[in-house]
C-alpha cells in the first residue's frame, strides 16, 4: 500500500456513520416532541422538507468534496470559490454553528441523563440557579471537550458501533409502532405556517452530513465514497425521521406527546413505553444519551478541522493550529471550541440553540451552492470532480434559494443572532483577516480577469474586498521595452528590500475607435510582444530573487489604467517611466488625472530615465513625507547598489549654520548619518541643479501640491526634471485621506 | 564513528523532541540519519488531529532538525501512517537498512504515559535491531546533573571559603 492509501483509511461505513451519527441525535431524540406539538400532523412534513433541502446541497456539497478533497469542507471550498471575505463568514458560522449545535446536543444529553440517574429541579445558591439538566449539560460537554482534547483514538470506531446500536434500535421501534398506528391518531394539522417555522426549529437534525467533507482528506477512495456517504446519510436519516415521527403521531392517541411534554418528560421514550413497555423505554433511553454524546462529540471534531483549515489562510491565527506535544491533538482548538460550548450552555435554552445552530448552517448551505456555480462558471484546469451533481444548474440554484429561503422562518432572536454574526465574521475579514490571508477567491480572480467585460461595481467590489496579505508589492507598469530594463532592476530593488513581490504589468493602449474585444481577437500579437516583455520582466527580476507576478491589460487609457492596476493589484509601491514615448499622452485625460492623483492608492515613484547608474545618488530635501520616502529609497540604494548618498538642503540667505543643524537632524532620523551633508543657499532650483551635476541619479520627493498632478497637468513644469543631465526619480507617497474624505471630496 | 551510528532512525514526534533529539544526537559523530515522523491513524475512524495538519506539523520539526544539522548533513526525512507508531518506525528502520533506532526519552508522569501509550517502551522490547537512547541534556530527569549543575556549583561557590 502506498502512504497515500494509509492516510486515507475512512471506509464508506465510517464515512456514513459520521454524518449519521451526527445528525440523529439531535434529530429523533431532542426535537420530536416540540415538532408535533407545533407542526400538529405536519411535523412528518416538517422534517421530510428539511431532509429535501439537505439533499440539494448535500449533492453540491459532494461535488465540491471530490473536487477538493481537503480538510476544513465547507470552509475551505466556500474560501476558495468566493474567496476569504464569504470564507471568513462560512468559517466562523461554520465554526460557532457547530459549537451552538455541541451546547444543543449536550442539552439532551443532560435531558436524557437527567431521567436516567434521577436528578430533577434546581440547583444553586442565592441568585445563581441552574438546572439539573444544564449542570449535567456541562459537565457532559467539558468531558466530551476533555476527550477530544486528550484524543482517544477509540472514540473514533465507539462511533460506528453506537450508529448500528441507534439504527437498530430505531428500527425495532418503527416495526412495532406501526402495528400498533391508526390514522385516526394523528393530530390535526397546524397549518403551513406552524410547519415551516418548524422546519427551521429542527433544521439542526441536518448539519451532519457537511461535517462528512471536512474530513474529505481522510476517506478512502472520496471520489466515490464521499458522495455516497454525504448522500446517503440524508436519505438515511430523513427515512428514519419520517418513520419514527409518523409512528410518534399515529401510534400514540391524539394529544398524548403535547401531554408528556407538558410534564417534561422525554417524547420519544414516553412513546415507547406507551408502544412497548418498559423495555423499549430503557433502550430509547440509554439510545438517546449515546445519540447526542456521539452527535457532540463528532461536531467537536469536525470543529477543529475547521479551525485548522481557518488557520492555514490566515482568516484566524495559525496559533489556534499547534498540535499538542504529548497527546498529538489540536488542543488550541479544541479547547476554545470547549469552551465556547460552555458558554452557549448557560446562556442560551435549548430551542434558542438549536435555532442559532440551524441559521448558520443554512448560510453556510446557501454559500456552498453558490460556490459549486462559481466553480462550475470559472470552471480552473484543477477543478475535476468526480461526482457532478445532476441537472446543473437548477441543483445549486434550488439549494440556494431554499437554504436562504428557510432562514426567514428562523426565530426573531436567533435570526438577529445569526445576522450579527455574520455582519461580525465580515468585519473581522476587513480589520483582522485582510491584511493577513493571501488567498484570493476563484470569483474575484474570474472578475478581475475580466475586468472590461464585467460591470463596473462587480470590478470595484472584487478589487475593494480583495486580500493583501501583508506581502509588499511593488508594480511596474511596463510601456515602452527600452527604459524597461531599468525600471525592473530598480522596482526589483525595492521588492527585495521590502522582501516583497514585483507584480510586473504590460499595459497595452489601443485607440478608442478599437473595440476592446476585437483588441483581444488580435490577441496573438499582443500576447507574444507582452509575453517577451513579461519574460524578460521576468527574468531581470530573478536575478534579484524576488517573486514575480505578470499581468496584460488591454485598455483604452494607458495612464489611467496604471492608477486602476495599482487598486486592482495591491500594490504598495508603483515605479514607472517617464518620458515623451511613456505610457501614451497624457494631456488627453488631464481632469481624470487631476482627480485620481488627488488620491493616490500607493506611493509612486516616477524615473525619468538617462540611462540608470546609482553610482552617486543625490537627495534634495526640505522634510516632508515625501522626503521621508526619497530617503527610503536612497537607503535600499545604498544597501543595495552600494551608492554614494549626498542630502542637500538649499537653506535662506544667512541662515547656513540652521540649515546644517536641520540636515545632520534629518540625516539621523533617516538613518542616513553618514552620507554627505550639503547646505547651499540661494535659489532652490539653480542650487539642486548645480549639484546635480556631480550625481549620477537625483531622487527627489513631490511637494505637497501633487508631483504627478504637476507633471501630467503641466501648469507647473518642474524644471529640474528637463534640466539636469543625469536620471531624475520623482517619490510620491499615497495619500492618507480620512473616510471623510473619500466619500465627500477634499471640501 | 561507532558503527551504531552509522545509519541512524530517529523518530520525531514534535518540534520540541525534534530539538531535544538534535541536543543530545549532535554530541557523537553519526552517519546518515532518517528522521521519521508517525501520522497514528485511527484505522477507520476520524483521526485526532487532520492528516494535512499533522503533516505540516511533521514538516515544522522536521525544519527544526535540518536547521540544526545544517544542509550539508546526510539528512533524510520520511512521514509515516500507520496505527501503531512502534510498528512503523520498525517499519521505516527495515527500508533504510539502519544499524541503530536513537531515541530521547520524552519523560511525563504515569498518567501522560497511560493517555499516549508509552511508544519508547515498545521500541525497546519489540525491536529487532539495536535502540541507542541517548539522555536529554536539558531535562532533569534525562541528563541529570545539567539542569541541578548551574545551582550546585553556586552554592559551593559560595560554601567554599568557609571549608578551606
Amino acid at each position: 500500500m502506498s502512504d497515500e492509501d494509509l492516510a486515507k483509511d475512512l471506509g464508506p461505513l465510517a464515512a456514513l456513520t459520521i454524518g449519521v451519527g451526527t445528525m440523529i441525535g439531535a434529530g429523533i431524540f431532542v426535537l420530536p416532541g416540540v415538532a408535533i406539538e407545533e407542526a400538529g400532523s405536519l411535523a412528518v412534513a416538517a422534517f421530510v422538507i428539511g431532509g429535501v433541502i439537505a439533499l440539494f446541497t448535500a449533492m453540491s456539497a459532494s461535488e465540491l468534496g471530490t473536487a477538493m478533497p481537503r480538510s476544513g469542507g465547507a470552509y475551505f471550498y466556500v474560501n476558495h470559490a468566493l474567496g476569504p471575505l464569504f470564507g471568513s463568514v462560512a468559517g466562523w458560522a461554520n465554526w460557532l454553528g457547530l459549537a451552538f449545535a455541541s451546547a444543543f446536543y449536550m442539552y439532551g444529553f443532560g435531558d436524557y441523563m437527567s431521567q436516567i440517574v434521577g436528578i430533577e429541579g434546581t440547583f444553586g445558591v442565592g441568585p445563581v440557579q441552574i438546572t439539573a439538566v444544564k449542570l449535567i449539560a456541562l459537565g457532559g460537554a467539558a468531558f466530551f471537550t476533555m476527550v477530544n482534547y486528550v484524543g482517544a483514538k477509540e472514540t473514533g470506531k465507539l462511533q460506528n458501533v453506537i450508529v448500528v446500536i441507534l439504527v437498530a434500535i430505531l428500527t425495532v421501534f418503527t416495526i412495532f409502532g406501526s402495528l400498533r398506528a391508526d390514522p385516526a391518531n394523528l393530530p390535526p394539522s397546524n397549518g403551513y405556517g406552524p410547519m415551516m417555522l418548524t422546519t427551521g426549529l429542527i433544521f439542526v437534525s441536518y448539519l451532519g452530513f457537511v461535517q462528512i467533507t471536512s474530513v474529505a482528506e481522510e476517506i478512502k477512495e472520496p471520489g466515490k465514497n464521499l458522495p455516497r456517504a454525504v448522500i446517503g446519510s440524508v436519505l438515511i436519516v430523513t427515512t428514519i425521521y419520517a418513520l419514527v415521527l409518523l409512528i410518534m403521531s399515529a401510534a400514540v392517541p391524539e394529544g398524548f406527546v403535547a401531554q408528556v411534554s407538558a410534564q417534561g418528560e422525554t417524547a420519544v421514550v414516553e412513546v415507547g413505553r406507551q408502544i412497548q413497555g418498559t423495555i423499549m423505554a430503557g433502550a430509547l433511553l440509554f439510545g438517546g444519551l449515546l445519540a447526542t454524546a456521539s452527535s457532540a462529540n463528532a461536531s467537536i471534531l469536525a470543529s477543529s478541522r475547521i479551525n485548522f483549515a481557518m488557520g492555514r489562510d490566515n482568516i484566524v491565527t495559525p496559533k489556534l493550529n499547534e498540535i499538542h506535544d504529548r497527546f498529538a491533538t489540536p488542543y488550541r482548538a479544541i479547547g476554545i471550541t470547549g469552551l465556547l460550548i460552555l458558554v452557549f450552555i448557560i446562556t442560551a435554552d435549548l430551542r434558542l440553540l438549536s435555532s442559532i445552530g440551524s441559521a448558520l448552517h443554512l448560510i453556510i448551505y446557501g454559500l456552498l451552492n453558490i460556490a459549486l456555480i462559481v466553480m462550475r462558471t470559472a470552471d480552473p484546469d484543477e477543478y475535476q470532480p468526480d461526482y457532478t451533481v445532476p441537472l446543473y444548474p437548477i441543483v445549486p440554484i434550488v439549494g440556494t434559494l431554499s437554504s436562504f429561503g428557510l432562514l426567514y422562518f428562523i426565530g426573531g432572536t436567533a435570526k438577529a443572532v445569526s445576522a450579527a454574526l455574520v455582519v461580525g465574521a465580515m468585519v473581522w475579514y476587513v480589520f483582522y483577516a485582510r491584511t493577513r490571508t493571501e488567498k484570493q477567491g476563484i470569483l474575484s480572480e474570474y472578475i478581475l480577469e475580466r475586468s472590461e467585460e464585467m460591470p463596473e461595481p462587480a470590478v470595484s467590489a472584487a478589487a475593494g474586498v480583495a486580500p493583501d496579505g501583508g506581502d509588499y508589492r511593488v508594480m511596474v507598469p511596463l510601456a515602452n521595452p527600452e527604459h524597461e530594463k531599468d525600471l525592473i532592476t530598480l522596482a526589483s530593488a525595492l521588492a527585495k528590500a521590502h522582501d516583497g513581490t514585483l507584480v510586473a504589468t504590460h499595459i497595452v493602449t489601443v485607440p478608442d475607435q478599437t473595440a476592446l474585444a476585437s483588441a483581444r481577437e488580435r490577441a496573438h500579437d499582443i500576447d507574444a510582444t507582452s509575453r517577451e516583455l513579461l519574460d524578460r520582466a521576468r527574468e531581470n527580476a530573478e536575478t534579484f530573487g524576488v517573486d514575480v507576478e505578470t499581468h496584460t491589460i488591454v485598455s483604452h487609457r494607458g495612464f489611467e489604467e496604471i492608477f486602476d492596476a495599482a487598486r486592482t493589484h495591491d500594490a504598495d509601491q508603483v515605479v514607472m517611466g517617464w518620458g515623451e514615448d511613456a505610457h501614451g499622452s497624457p494631456g488627453r485625460a488631464e481632469s481624470a488625472i487631476d482627480e485620481m492623483t488627488g488620491d493616490l492608492p500607493c506611493d509612486f515613484l516616477v524615473l525619468r530615465d538617462r540611462g540608470f547608474d546609482t553610482e552617486r545618488v543625490l537627495v534634495p530635501t526640505a522634510g516632508g513625507p515625501d522626503s521621508d520616502l526619497s530617503a527610503e529609497i536612497a537607503t535600499i540604494l545604498r544597501n543595495e547598489f552600494g551608492a554614494d548618498v549626498t542630502l542637500l538642503y538649499v537653506a535662506d540667505d544667512g541662515e547656513s549654520a540652521a540649515g546644517a543643524d536641520f540636515l545632520a537632524g534629518w540625516a539621523d532620523r533617516h538613518d542616513l548619518g553618514d552620507a554627505d551633508l550639503r547646505v547651499e543657499t540661494g535659489d532652490v532650483e539653480a542650487a539642486i541643479e548645480s549639484a546635480a551635476s556631480d550625481a549620477t541619479m537625483v531622487v527627489i520627493g513631490a511637494t505637497e501640491e501633487g508631483l504627478l498632478q504637476r507633471l501630467v497637468g503641466g501648469s507647473v513644469v518642474m524644471d529640474i526634471v528637463d534640466d539636469v543631465d543625469c536620471s531624475v526619480l520623482l517619490a510620491e507617497k499615497r495619500t492618507e485621506r480620512s473616510l471623510r474624505q473619500r466619500l465627500f471630496g477634499n471640501q | 564513528m561507532n558503527e551504531l551510528f552509522d545509519r541512524v532512525v530517529l523518530p520525531i514526534a514534535s518540534e520540541d523532541d525534534a530539538k531535544a533529539t538534535a541536543r543530545a544526537i549532535s554530541s557523537h559523530e553519526v552517519g546518515h540519519i532518517l528522521a521519521v515522523h508517525v501520522v497514528e491513524k485511527a484505522g477507520g475512524a476520524p483521526d485526532k488531529a487532520g492528516v494535512e495538519q499533522r503533516e505540516e506539523a511533521a514538516e515544522e520539526a522536521f525544519g527544526v532538525l535540518k536547521a540544526y544539522f545544517g544542509e550539508d548533513a546526510d539528512l533524510d526525512t520520511d512521514i509515516r501512517y500507520d496505527t501503531d507508531v512502534a510498528d512503523a518506525i520498525f517499519a521505516a528502520a527495515d527500508d533504510f537498512d539502519a544499524s541503530s533506532i536513537v531515541i530521547t526519552p520524552r519523560g511525563g508522569s504515569r498518567w501522560i504515559q497511560l493517555l499516549t501509550g508509552d511508544v519508547a517502551l515498545s521500541l525497546v522490547t519489540e525491536t529487532d535491531r539495536p535502540v541507542v537512547v541517548l539522555p536529554d541534556a536539558a531535562r532533569p530527569d534525562g541528563g541529570g546533573e545539567s539542569v541541578d549543575g548551574p545551582a550546585d556549583d553556586a552554592a559551593d561557590g559560595a560554601g567554599g571559603p568557609e571549608r578551606e
